[in-house]
């Protein structure tokens, strides 16, 4: 039996679910770090390891079990097996594998500018969220309102504050390679995978195994090419020390690579459901998973032990409740409504359609049969947007003899 | 495969247990409680006009529900 939920708390659950993942992750990652002391070389090994153990479980995820494959039973109802690429999804995934390939790389020289101690400009990576911001206000759909700005401001100083740390120093050059290389690298990820999600493939969605699963293979190609031009350029051996660490260290490596895999396939199903800043934003509660990782490997003498310095902690409690605050008027200003039309004659249908959709913050316009002529859905953050950039606009549209709007105040659907 | 809006009205009182019944139903992919002049938005998916019937009959017989005006969709553009 299918099971009915909301789809806001589908969103949250999904996108937290991923970042308590990505925490567990970093844990492994410091304890990875140990074994091999070279990022380039345990980047390298991170891609041709999870290359293998993506393809691993999207192969048993493949399995099928009472006429349902084990990965639409568990993970991704609109995953169906393990498949090919189709050709419409190449141009986006050449992208989203450059940008997940430039940001491990960012990380890489960060690593090496500041001699392994990141913890001071590695905040700044938040400030994504205000890039993706950015480039939904320059797109059609998705432009955000005043309050998914002042929520993305929140959040980012808040994950900042959160996250920030005094040992280490600033570098100029190394904030360049945050705010210029890791940032947009992020950016290309999350924008591409999320038009990689929102695809139909076969009159189907797409699904979050198979994005996840290539997105690694072009990344790892990208990796690759980068690191061996580096190594020509400077007389190096990261990439065969990388793919030596692959074997030497499989087991914390292959970690990694299921927890990334896992982490990615929750990551992407979010941004199908919501948009790349807002998913991101919300992902930066990694901030708040992470602190019992980080007091566990500080116990055990991997890392440093966690601050107990009075105002550092006043610090991050500040920051860790503005981000919460953040998030949480996220969750709360969403607001989704039916509008019903009817048509007096003599108007085309696809023309009245196409005019409705070109209206922003219309996700939904189905031409009906019955006593309406279309439903559309539309979502805003507030009502008065509602009625001055949506019903304004419909009525403005030639041929519309009457509109009914119905706010929905509840929803449920199909998980 | 067919997809449609069937718009309900409802008798006051009682709804929590008109929606729980409704999630229980296979066809149905969307529950919206609204406020206007319907009370309740279904989206179904089914594959055939005869299972749309059997559908809109089941939602027939859920005590609470007054009224039910079936749309279906003929074309679609979404997010």
């Amino acid at each position: 039996m299918k099971i009915k939920i909301r789809k806001k708390y589908l969103f949250y659950v999904l996108a937290f679910t991923s970042a308590i993942i990505a925490a567990l992750v970093s844990g492994i990652d410091a304890v990875a770090q140990i074994h091999i002391p070279d990022p380039w070389a345990l980047g390298v090994s991170c891609f041709v390891l999870g290359v293998i153990v993506s393809f691993i479980f999207s192969i048993i995820l493949s399995i099928p079990f009472k006429g349902k494959s084990l990965g639409a039973r568990s993970i991704d109802p609109t995953f169906r097996r393990i498949r090919l690429l189709k050709k419409e999804e190449l141009i986006y995934h050449l992208f989203a594998g450059l940008g997940n390939a430039t940001l491990t790389i960012g990380y890489f020289m960060l690593l090496y500018i500041m001699g392994g101690d990141v913890s001071v400009v590695l905040p700044f990576s938040q400030v994504v969220v205000l890039y993706l911001v950015i480039i939904e206000s320059l797109s059609e759909k998705d432009t955000p309102t005043l309050v998914e700005v002042q929520s993305s401001l929140i959040v980012t100083f808040g994950a900042i504050l959160g996250s920030i740390s005094l040992t280490g120093k600033i570098d100029i050059f190394a904030l360049g390679i945050v705010f210029l290389v890791i940032n947009p690298g992020w950016v290309l990820l999350s924008v591409f995978q999320r038009k990689l999600k929102m695809m139909k493939i076969n009159d189907r969605p797409n699904d979050a195994i198979n994005i996840r699963l290539w997105n690694v293979i072009f990344a790892c190609l990208f990796t690759i090419i980068i690191v061996l031009a580096f190594d020509l350029f400077s007389g190096t051996n990261h990439l065969i020390n990388g793919i030596q660490a692959s074997l030497n260290s499989y087991f914390w490596v292959g970690l990694m690579a299921i927890g990334t895999f896992f982490n990615f396939v929750f990551y992407i199903r979010a941004l199908g459901i919501g948009k790349a800043s807002v998913t991101q934003a919300v992902k930066s509660s990694i901030i708040i998973f992470s602190i019992p990782v980080t007091i566990l490997l500080g116990y055990f003498g991997i890392i440093e032990p966690f601050t107990t310095d009075p105002v550092m902690l006043l610090i991050k409690f500040v920051g860790i409740i503005i981000m919460m605050l953040g998030i949480i008027s996220f969750a709360l200003t969403l607001t989704k409504s039916y509008i019903f039309i009817t048509m007096k004659t003599g108007y085309p249908i696809e023309e009245t359609m196409k005019k409705l959709w070109t209206i922003k913050g219309v996700n939904r316009v189905t031409a009906v049969t019955g006593k309406y002529d279309f439903i559309i859905k539309v979502r805003t953050r507030t009502l008065v947007k509602g009625y001055e950039r949506i019903l304004r606009k419909v009525q403005d549209i030639p041929g519309i003899k009457e509109y009914r709007w119905q706010s929905v105040l509840k929803e449920w659907e199909d998980l | 495969m067919i997809n449609a809006y069937i718009l309900l009205n409802m008798k006051p009182g009682n709804s929590d247990k008109a929606i729980k019944e409704m999630r229980k139903i296979e066809d149905i992919a969307k529950i919206s409680v609204v406020a206007g002049e319907y009370d309740i938005v279904v989206r179904v998916q089914v594959k055939s006009l005869d299972g749309l019937l059997k559908v809109t009959d089941k939602i027939q017989l859920i005590d609470s529900v007054v009224k039910t005006t079936t749309q279906i969709i003929e074309k679609e553009i979404a997010l």
